[in-house]
């Protein structure tokens, strides 16, 4: 085993990751001399972050009539109000500064001919604020923040470092252990404080936009080292997935004015969303969608076997896709053959953002189950959820959340070091040679058993696209907790083909299975006890909001193997919760 | 369809051959997932975003460097696929390939944002105004997804370990040719040198094979200019300023905020 | 900085071999070997000429060798001319594009399917050009050669 010592150990690299580094280590200037710890399991710059498209969502020109109110109101709308109201103030506050900050390290924002920056619309804002550089967004925002943190040093990269779990005793952080993939050596980073920003956990349905990567071991780290989840059964779904495998076509695409279309050829979101029409919020529109498939308006894919609705952009022309889209042009090319320029896309909703995640304060502070939090851990971004987003995200809300969390977390990492002088803490010796044994022993150097890794990746990615997708309802949900019941006892029993040390795979996707099989445990679990529909959580047989009973994050915690759920309030502090109507 | 893959475990390296389904528009990373899943669980491989924005999945496939995820059987016309790890780079085991001196290259151009006044890049107040035409000066070096793609192919990498590479000489000039940047003087040194630009005999390799369009030759004939250009000249574009902050009152007909001071109680546990 | 490349060490062989890539590569390959054999010929051209520095005697004798050369020598002498025109028109192409940055295109927004303007119509029809004119040439060359041998 190797121990590693850093000051500041940040697990994940995507936008909320290297915002937190270039945070703490532009605040330090060498003062403290802070070094800072950047770990991914894949090479930096590879994150999922790269692939958002549309826009983020910020408050830059408020003489034009936009105003901090306005975004406020939208989120918590959007959110179905179950997103604490502090926390989104002081969100839609620092967003304008977080665009202009990355403006100047190098983004290249579509601008006006004056050359200030364009904004357009998006689903569900009440004005054109989303910000946005072509449909790479995400992409040209990680290249800035990547860029800008090589100038400093003090910083190391452990790229392809898969990170096992965080050690915390006594709520107090000790530092993270991980598996070097490209030797297979173990090893401990001791830090005297942590952040997690891993991103979500599309990967456990079969039809996601998310990446191969996003499996969630931020949650899975969290909740086996004992801390709470919040929220988890809130997954949205972004209407317009690619068929058939999912891939993301942006909600850009309608912010630009393209149309949604039945078999029939009709604009159906008039009939869900009269005055919004298909920019409307992403669980609305998603179950638009999947309601006009459940009633026989869908078209038929005979490749995938699968149903899905049009997307319409030819009366956009090819001059404004080639300005503004460019890359759903290139994907509709790539994938399928189909030119958006003269023919629509197929589309259905597919898995794209997880709302809940990491129990944290306002400050991304990691909290333990009693509410205080955890001395030296934080979280940020999609693994954290503080929460803005409450029951359902709005497009264009997501990076701008890695964004300003970076920025805060960063802040309030650096503060802490700077004011409390941690040192580092003794090694856990006891919690850290059982990690060792469960991953080399029981994992890899199991001799027993035969059960495929893939073989039950497969069956519980099935089991959620079936069970747990954008309608729910209290049979099927119990279907899908047996179901993944059985599939965690049969996880016990895997058995690697792959015995090798370097680049195993095979182990990677194993213990990215474990992690998998008890977030989605806390999914189907949670969406089976919320007998309500709200937000991205739509159930059949509990159509209405109860606002008297459920207006409460949920809060999942590992007990004993199984999940135990409690309740919190939420922090309404503005608007009170009224009927949702776009 | 049959695979050949080339495979190398540390010690030793040998050809296997896969048999496969595929229609036209399958991708090589779907044949690549499904060997790993269903007939080989060893098959190392790099992928992550599946549809060519994150360039984990560079491979040689049939001779030629691309993008696993964005190759489809259909553009190939031919049913043997040989799939190998990108040329020009230590090979760590199967299709992985060892990426530490592609990162430090680009390192060493000093690819971010330079400005005299550093102050300008910690606060922002305002945004630099860069009109729409400026923008279109670099937005294509910025596409660049650092797959490492062009570095398999570039014939002047496979004799010179030490050229700094097209990939990073694109991104040298894209922070050059940003109309924001004002840093030209201290990227000089490690362009203008015998393992820099010169070293560059304008194969066309590089663009031909980026899987994004960035076309790193273009950018590297560019700053060969730019660098002549300043020596014998001494001249230098000038960057734009911020912009200007303007703080005016909302117009009259702007929509009206919803009720802002209303404190709710209750409904909760 | 560069750790040594162990595998797949290309070398020579992998630098040179064009096949598969874009005519470019292949102006290239034939740019690196005709700058080795004008290389070669230069060492040789050196040789010659120092005869001078041995007298009259010698250096009449080089002359006279030189005047009564055989069909494998003029042939040499042809693929050296061939070399020399070729590496000075693509070097003239060359020049245009490093120090001048022309034929290149101007920076655009990349349009899927992806063209590098780099490597665009402009480009190609300089090469073909520029292959054109060392062809003609370099048969005239050739036809000089083979009177001097009293065949033509």
């Amino acid at each position: 085993m190797e121990t590693l010592d850093y000051d500041v150990a940040i697990v994940g690299t995507g936008l909320a990751g290297l915002r937190t580094a270039i945070e703490i280590l532009r605040k330090d200037k060498g003062r403290l001399g802070v070094k800072v710890a950047v770990i991914s399991k894949i090479y930096l710059m590879r994150s999922h972050s790269v692939s958002a498209e549309g826009g983020t969502s910020a408050v830059l020109y408020p003489e034009e009539g936009d105003s901090f109110e306005l975004m406020a109101w939208d989120t918590i709308k959007g959110s179905d109000f179950l997103a604490d109201q502090d926390a989104v103030w002081r969100f839609v506050h620092l967003a304008t500064q977080e665009i202009r900050l990355i403006e100047r390290w190098g983004v290249p924002w579509n601008r006006r001919e004056d050359g200030r920056i364009e904004q357009r619309w998006f689903g569900g804002l009440s004005f054109p604020r989303a910000t946005y550089a072509q449909d790479k967004t995400g992409f040209f925002e990680m290249r800035a923040l990547y860029d800008t943190l090589l100038k400093y040093d003090n910083w190391d990269r452990f790229d392809e470092n898969f990170v096992t779990s965080v050690v915390i005793e006594n709520g107090q952080f000790k530092g993270f252990t991980a598996i070097d993939l490209r030797t297979g050596n173990f090893r401990y980073f001791r830090a005297k404080a942590g952040v997690i920003a891993t991103g979500g956990a599309g990967q456990l349905y079969r039809i996601t936009s998310m990446a191969a990567s996003s499996t969630g071991d931020g949650y899975g780290i969290a909740y086996n080292a004992g801390l709470p989840l919040k929220d988890m059964e809130f997954v949205q779904f972004h209407p317009t997935g690619l068929v058939p495998r999912g891939l993301l076509i942006t909600e850009a695409a309608r912010g630009e004015g393209a149309y949604l279309i039945n078999k029939d050829g009709e604009r159906f979101m008039k009939r869900y969303a009269p005055s919004k029409m298909e920019l409307a919020p992403r669980d609305i529109v998603s179950r638009a969608i999947m309601k006009e498939i459940m009633e026989g308006r869908g078209i038929y894919d005979e490749h995938s076997g699968l149903y899905h609705v049009w997307l319409d952009m030819r009366h956009l022309g090819k001059e404004r896709i080639e300005e503004k889209l460019p890359f759903i042009r290139e994907i509709g090319l790539k994938y399928l053959g189909i030119d958006i320029v003269d023919q629509p896309l197929p589309i259905r909703p597919t898995v794209h953002y997880n709302m809940g995640g990491i129990h944290t304060d306002i400050d991304g502070k990691v909290l333990m189950a009693n509410g205080t939090p955890v001395r030296g851990l934080w979280a940020a971004g999609e693994a954290a959820c503080v929460s803005i987003h409450g029951a359902n995200r709005l497009g264009s809300n997501g990076t701008n959340d890695c964004l300003v969390y970076g920025y805060i977390v960063g802040n309030d990492v650096y503060n802490y070091i700077e004011r409390e002088r941690p040192q580092y803490p003794d090694q856990p010796r006891t919690a850290l040679s059982a990690e060792e044994d469960r991953i080399f022993g029981r994992i890899l150097g199991r001799e027993s058993g035969g059960e495929d890794v893939y073989q039950l990746r497969n069956e519980l990615k099935d089991t959620m696209e079936r069970y747990v997708h954008v309608y729910r309802t209290g049979s099927e949900l119990e279907k899908a907790v047996v179901k993944i019941k059985e599939l965690k006892e049969r996880y016990k029993n895997i058995r690697l083909t792959d015995r090798s040390r370097t680049f195993n795979y095979n182990l990677q996707h194993a213990l990215e299975l474990g992690f998998m099989l008890d977030i989605a445990h806390v999914i189907a679990q949670g969406a089976l006890l919320r007998t309500e529909s709200r937000g991205a959580h739509a159930r059949l047989d509990y159509p209405n909001r109860d606002d008297e009973h459920w207006l409460k994050h949920t809060i999942a915690l590992r007990s004993d193997g199984e999940p135990s759920f409690s309740y919190i309030p939420v922090r309404i502090t503005m608007w009170k919760p009224v009927a949702r109507v776009y | 369809m049959k695979v050949r893959i080339r495979r190398f475990d540390g010690q030793k390296e040998w050809w296997q051959d896969y048999e496969v389904e595929a229609k036209p528009f399958t991708t090589i990373l779907d044949i690549l997932n499904y060997i790993r899943e269903n007939l080989d669980h060893t098959l190392a491989y790099r992928h992550s975003c599946q549809m060519g924005s994150c360039g984990s999945c560079g491979v040689v496939i049939n001779g030629k460097p691309a993008l696993a995820c964005q190759t489809r059987v259909g553009e190939l016309k031919t049913d043997t696929l040989r799939i190998e790890p990108l040329y020009n780079y230590r090979v760590i085991r199967d299709l992985v390939v060892d990426l530490t001196d592609f990162v430090n290259k680009h390192r060493s151009v000093k690819p971010w944002m330079i400005r005299k006044n550093p102050q300008e890049l910690e606060e922002a107040p305002s945004e630099f105004k860069v009109t729409p035409q400026q923008n279109l000066t670099f937005i294509q070096f910025d596409y660049c997804i650092m797959c490492g793609v062009c570095l398999a192919a570039c014939p002047t990498v496979a004799i010179d370990p030490l050229f700094i590479g097209p990939q990073a000489l694109a991104q040298a000039y894209r922070y050059i040719a940003d109309p924001r940047d004002e840093g030209f003087e201290e990227r000089i040194d490690v362009l203008d040198d015998s393992h820099g630009v010169w070293r560059c005999h304008f194969a066309g390799a590089c663009s031909y094979v980026c899987p994004k369009g960035v076309d790193p030759a273009k950018a590297i004939q560019y700053l060969k200019k730019e660098i002549l250009k300043f020596r014998l000249l001494r001249k230098r574009k000038k960057a734009v300023p911020p912009a200007e902050i303007v703080q005016k009152e909302p117009p009259p007909n702007a929509p009206k905020p919803p009720p802002f001071d209303f404190k709710f109680e209750g409904g909760v546990e | 900085m560069v750790e040594e490349n162990k595998r797949y060490k290309a070398g020579i062989l992998r630098s040179l071999w064009p096949h598969g890539f874009n005519i470019e590569r292949y102006t290239y390959t034939l740019h690196r070997i005709t700058g080795v054999i004008l290389a070669l010929y230069l060492i040789a051209h050196v040789f010659e000429i120092f005869h001078v520095a041995l007298g009259p005697a010698a250096w009449q004798q080089t002359l006279q060798e030189l005047g009564s050369l055989g069909i494998f020598e003029k042939i040499g002498l042809w693929i050296i001319a061939g070399s020399a025109l070729y590496h000075g028109a693509n070097g003239l192409r060359l020049i245009l594009n490093e120090a001048f940055g022309m034929l290149l295109g101007k920076p655009v927004l990349p349009e899927y399917p992806y063209m590098p303007t780099s490597l665009s119509r402009s480009q190609k029809i300089a090469i073909y050009i520029l292959t054109a004119i060392v062809v003609i040439l370099w048969i005239w060359a050739g036809l000089y050669l083979l009177e001097g041998l009293g065949i033509v």
